[in-house]
């Protein structure tokens, strides 16, 4: 262990990686995976499980079971998890005894952002180098399309998280400017293990969401439910098969219920997308908002009902038409010293 | 303090974090798109336009998508220049009045050019337009400016400079042409679906005075042709 004897002016500024002291050394944490690890093998035994294959979220069970806690805040209860996750990953020190820096590009200041920008520059003129010996060889360029729209890049939280060390948002886009004119190039595939580090793979489709299957009542006609809300209007709707297109809200037939026209259409929306204007019946409960909140919560309902009796593909066509998203907009609220959301008080000049 | 936004995505997916103050563009999360209503392009195969298209595509399969507005459907009457008028025409958030004056106004003209066919002879029968989302569009067309002109001012003096426009801004202008026009300039009794549909027709022949105000513009932008070289953009 070093103490600090001296501090210079690099140090002193807030750094995420080298906050004060050592706190965590090396041979610390050490100790602490071996108590994690025996303390893992031992709540095994009491658990009556095998200790070779118990996993992160056996120990969570186990300890709440253990010692349950009433308390509201789950970060306040008890918890056992590995020390990388408990202590935060630090730096260690940059210097050696003599006080000499072991980076060479120390005193900048963010060393590790610096050094890989250098390092991702020197990828760019190798590729660069390897292209213009494919030129001049008369060989064809490869020209193999990265998949970019399934791979996104690192945020900027994952890479300080990867760099231990602070970022402004300016270094974080001029780090991505440089990626991407990297991966432009066409022979850019001789760095790809380089870039992968700085990719991730984002799920390439988006349908997380479970369909349920349908439901049959007592005449064998299937039918199937969805929700809805949009501003303060909650919806339900029931969409019955084998139909001829009547829609009932809150008991009442639609006409009635809306008598604008661009509510009815907004009801209509869903079915017409999909070209099944007559062959369902509907019957929608409706509460809260206004008349077009309640238009929008109740097409919103019938798209998720209508889910379960159409293809995937056409459920994907829905999702891009904008018909399952939640609608998040809400009335803005009024501020301290305007008028309104966005008016202020009239300007007096005296 | 104020609900997350649709992205529940996770916090680490998206560095994006909703703002303590919910404010109208940013209740979505900037990678968001907007919807593709109509059925027409999800119909096609996969031999499609251009590389972009696929491109475009791929990301849409992957990319969250912001909800339709309620005045966007997949329906043949919805236009989106049309519910752009309507807007512009509506008052202090009166949207039944504004699109019953709309559909009034489109039924005005279609009379308007039914009563014309009827009364034309055989061999002009054809060139009578009678559908009137055409006519719209053509009249918004017609009245759309191709150059304006800023304000500059440089060694104290404000000068008018002929500047290009964007697509955007030539028919918010048109369109704002024919709304002020039907309000002002018309004697108070008529209604305004009337007065509309007189412009619309006139525009529709290149006539009328919003023609005439988009001629006084050329002009003028025409005669300040000298300080075109003040544009530093």
């Amino acid at each position: 262990t070093l103490r600090l004897i001296c501090t210079t002016t690099a140090v002193q500024r807030k750094n995420v990686g080298a906050s004060g002291p050592e706190k965590y050394t090396e041979a610390f944490i050490k100790k602490q995976i071996e108590e994690f690890n025996l303390g893992k093998r031992h709540l095994a035994n009491m658990m009556g499980e095998d200790p070779e294959t118990f996993t992160q979220e056996d120990i969570d069970r186990a300890i709440a079971y253990l010692f349950p806690s009433g308390l509201f805040d789950k970060q306040a209860r008890p918890m056992m998890k590995h020390p990388t996750e408990v202590f935060p990953a630090q730096r260690k020190i940059q210097w050696g005894e003599d006080g000499r820096p072991f980076h060479f590009l120390f005193y900048t200041g963010k060393q590790s952002y610096y050094s890989l920008m250098h390092e991702t520059y020197e990828k760019f003129l190798n590729v660069q180098k390897h292209q213009d010996q494919l030129i001049a060889q008369d060989l064809p360029l490869q020209k193999e399309k990265r998949n970019l729209a399934g791979s996104r890049w690192l945020t900027k939280i994952e890479l300080e998280e990867m760099l231990l060390e602070k970022l402004s948002d300016d270094d974080y886009s001029r780090f991505i400017q440089l990626l991407q004119k990297l991966v432009a190039l066409p022979c850019a595939d001789i760095e790809e293990n380089y870039i992968q580090k700085f990719s991730k793979e984002v799920p390439v489709q988006l349908q997380k969401v479970v369909i349920e299957p349908l439901q049959y009542d007592e005449q064998g006609v299937a039918f199937s439910t969805g929700e809805g809300k949009r501003k303060s209007a909650r919806a339900t709707a029931v969409v019955y098969d084998n139909g001829t297109g009547k829609i009932t809200v809150n008991g009442t037939d639609i006409l009635h219920y809306f008598p604008v026209l661009q509510d009815r259409e907004q009801l209509l929306f869903p079915f017409q997308f999909l070209g099944r204007i007559g062959k369902h019946d509907m019957v929608c409960t409706v509460s809260g908002g206004g008349r077009s909140a309640q238009a929008g919560a109740i097409r919103l309902a019938s798209a998720k009902a209508l889910r379960s009796f159409v293809t995937e593909k056409e459920v994907e066509f829905m999702r891009q038409a904008g018909l399952l998203t939640v609608d998040p907009r809400v009335k803005e609220r009024k501020k301290p010293g305007q008028e309104g959301p966005r008016r202020k008080f009239t300007w007096k000049k005296r | 303090m104020a609900a997350p936004s649709a992205a529940g995505l996770g916090w680490r997916l998206r560095a994006w974090l909703p703002r303590i103050m919910p404010v109208r563009w940013n209740r979505y999360n900037p990678s968001y798109l907007e919807p593709e209503v109509k059925k027409e392009s999800y119909q096609k195969p996969l031999e499609e336009l251009t590389e972009e298209e696929r491109e475009q595509r791929e990301l849409k399969a992957v990319r969250p998508i912001k909800a339709a507005p309620p005045t966007l459907s997949s329906s043949v009457f919805s236009d989106p220049m049309i519910s752009k008028f309507t807007n512009m025409m509506m008052k202090s958030g009166n949207k039944v009045l504004a699109r019953s004056l709309m559909s009034q106004t489109l039924e005005a003209i279609k009379r308007k050019q039914l009563e014309k066919y009827h009364k034309a002879p055989e061999n002009e029968k054809e060139t009578i337009e009678c559908n009137p989302y055409v006519i719209f569009h053509q009249a918004l067309k017609n009245c759309q400016p191709i150059i304006g002109l800023t304000n500059i001012t440089k060694g104290g003096k404000t000068y008018q400079v002929p500047v290009p426009l964007t697509d955007n801004r030539k028919r918010f202008l048109a369109m704002k042409w024919l709304i002020t026009e039907c309000r002002e300039n018309k004697h108070r009794r008529t209604m305004m679906p009337e007065k509309l549909s007189q412009e619309l027709l006139l525009a529709f022949n290149n006539e009328g005075p919003v023609i005439k105000k988009k001629h006084v513009l050329h002009k003028m932008a025409e005669a300040n042709r000298a300080y075109a070289h003040f544009r530093w953009w």
